[in-house]
């Protein structure tokens, strides 16, 4: 989903078409926009899971202050998505999914 | 709404009309400490807002502090009694954002000879 008409800010100007991975996977998006709006357009909405208890989360605040949407971007890790422009190549991963992975394996 | 803050725990009843139990009520995001937690630190003896942080890890997180700190003083004001503008915030600690070590390293080279650091 894509803000395509904005009241007050009309059309918004996307860069090129660009293609990043998220956890190995192929995603488009547009060059300069956030990391976390172009997985939020694709249809990603978990970004990482919590350290201690292992639960999802997604965006929060989406202006940079509440690092509820970090990820391992390029290797490195804790990088707030909401602020960080994405371009063509760039390796995205789920913070904490192996973790999550383990905790759903314990418990079944 | 000037009592917003002050009613930490009730907010999302009156607001959204969910019923939301304290033990599930997450106040600091980032250390995932709810507001069960912060109550018993304050029945445990904690009387001001720098206290709760200490000893519960409320606002040390990466965000440090910028979602909690107010909802902590709410809650503490909630539980105590005391006016919250009679509390003495949290102690701010820099960075105020997630910095890279690389980028203070750099800094390092280009600040000026003989400059002290502030004492806390």
């Amino acid at each position: 989903m894509r803000i395509r008409e904005h009241p007050v800010l009309d059309q918004p100007e996307w860069g090129k078409k660009i293609i990043f991975s998220l956890d190995g996977k192929s995603v488009e998006g547009f060059e300069g926009e956030p990391i976390a709006a172009a997985l939020m357009a694709a249809g990603h909405r978990v970004l990482r899971y919590t350290n201690k208890h292992r639960e999802p989360r997604g965006i929060f605040c989406a202006l940079g202050r509440c690092t509820d949407c970090i990820m391992t971007v390029d290797g490195q890790p804790n990088i707030r998505t909401c602020v960080t422009p994405v371009h063509d190549g760039m390796i995205v991963e789920t913070q904490n999914a192996e973790a999550q992975q383990m905790k759903k394996e314990r418990l079944k | 709404m000037g009592g917003g803050f002050s009613k930490a725990g009730t907010l999302f009843e009156e607001v959204a009309g969910l019923p939301m139990k304290k033990e599930d009520l997450i106040i600091c995001r980032c250390e995932e400490i709810t507001d069960t937690q912060i109550c018993e630190a304050i029945r445990l003896g904690m009387t001001t807002p720098n206290e709760i942080k200490r000893f519960t890890r409320a606002g040390m997180g990466l965000c440090q502090g910028k979602t909690c700190r107010h909802l902590v003083a709410g809650i503490l004001s909630r539980e105590t009694g005391q006016p919250l503008s009679e509390l003495i915030p949290s102690r701010y600690r820099p960075p105020l954002r997630p910095v890279a070590l690389s980028t203070l390293a750099t800094l390092i080279k280009e600040a000026p000879k003989g400059e002290k650091d502030d004492e806390d």
